[in-house]
């Protein structure tokens, strides 16, 4: 297990209702998968959500940031 | 011939509601012991997520016990309790819960067999004829689902850490073993036998001791968690013999 702060972080994405856009709602930090997906019913349960999605902020790909770093990580 | 739907309590075989009675109990009781253990982790947990985890779980258990115990006002003979009050003096809690988790691998090894124990035993309910037991069943085991991944989460994290953790956990499974293996009942279900004949439950004893064994075999196997179960063929069993002398069948607990 990592250490406290060197957990993957996970963004938590949720739709409210049908027709909704899909909102990132917050992230959390967890050693994996599954965890995460505990973590993030458990932390934002403070609507009905239809639906919630996590995903690990490295599987992101920026397109534009003014960290050029970031970017230029994926080019 | 189908068995017909019990939808009250009036319409349960006589000789079925002690049995029920002490079933119901036994799970409540330990949900309610279950619920207070978890929430004395809501702000200790190794991570702010875990806590608030701890915290969800801990909810959830408490209101399982509630809508139990509301279930037991209905059924007669049944001990009266209450979810605002520390367990009772007569509380049907195994051993493991007796005491607060001194650290965050006995929740843990709880998560992973106690709390996946009790749920088994509820989802044999989930198609029961009794309605009172069945509706209840449905949403409990809906938000045990979550436990169980936290459980089989947080044992494959703590065992990677390494060998001296990974014998920590097997001294904890070890504690926790014989009160939850034998919480199925003995090999036909034991007093639960009646619940099965009547449709109450689907099964007890062997057969949901052998499915508890099929989840958690592989997950002790895959982390390096040693505990007394072994596979053969295709089917786990418990590699020991249970401590059915010392069983207790009304409180649902071994008696040391």
């Amino acid at each position: 297990m990592k250490a406290i702060g060197e957990e993957p972080v996970y963004e938590v994405f949720a739709r409210r209702a049908e027709g909704e856009p899909l909102r990132h709602v917050g992230c959390v930090a967890a050693p994996a998968d599954a965890l995460a997906r505990v973590y993030a019913r458990s932390i934002y349960d403070e609507e009905s959500w239809i639906e919630m999605y996590v995903v690990p902020r490295r599987a992101i790909i920026p397109v534009e940031s003014v960290r050029a770093e970031a970017v230029d990580a994926h080019a | 011939m189908s068995t017909p739907l019990l939808d009250r309590p009036s319409a349960l075989p006589r000789e079925c509601v002690p049995a029920l009675v002490d079933l119901v109990v036994a799970l409540a009781d330990n949900k309610h012991a279950l619920g207070l253990r978890y929430g004395e982790w809501c702000s200790s947990g190794p991570t702010i997520e875990s806590g608030v985890a701890a915290t969800a779980m801990a909810q959830d258990e408490l209101g399982h016990a509630r809508v139990l115990y509301g279930m037991l006002e209905e059924l007669p003979g049944a001990p009266r309790r209450s979810e605002h009050e520390w367990a009772a003096a007569d509380a049907r809690i195994v051993a493991f819960l007796d005491a607060s988790f001194p650290t965050w691998p006995h929740l843990i090894v709880a998560n992973v067999l106690l709390d996946q124990a009790l749920a088994l035993v509820l989802r044999t309910a989930l198609e029961s004829h009794y309605l009172p037991l069945r509706q209840r069943a449905r949403k409990i085991i809906e938000e045990e689902e979550y436990h169980a991944i936290h459980g089989q989460g947080w044992l494959r994290a703590l065992a990677a850490e390494g060998e001296p953790v990974r014998a920590r956990l097997t001294g904890l499974v070890r504690d926790a073993w014989p009160d939850v293996l034998c919480w199925f009942g003995p090999d036909g279900g034991g007093a639960l036998a009646c619940l099965v004949d009547a449709g109450i439950l689907q099964e007890a004893g062997d057969r949901v001791r052998d499915r508890f064994l099929g989840v958690i075999g592989p997950l002790f196997r895959d982390t390096g968690v040693e505990a007394p179960v072994r596979v053969r063929g295709t089917r786990w069993a418990a590699a020991e013999p249970l401590p059915w002398a010392s069983w207790d069948a009304q409180a649902r607990r071994v008696r040391r």
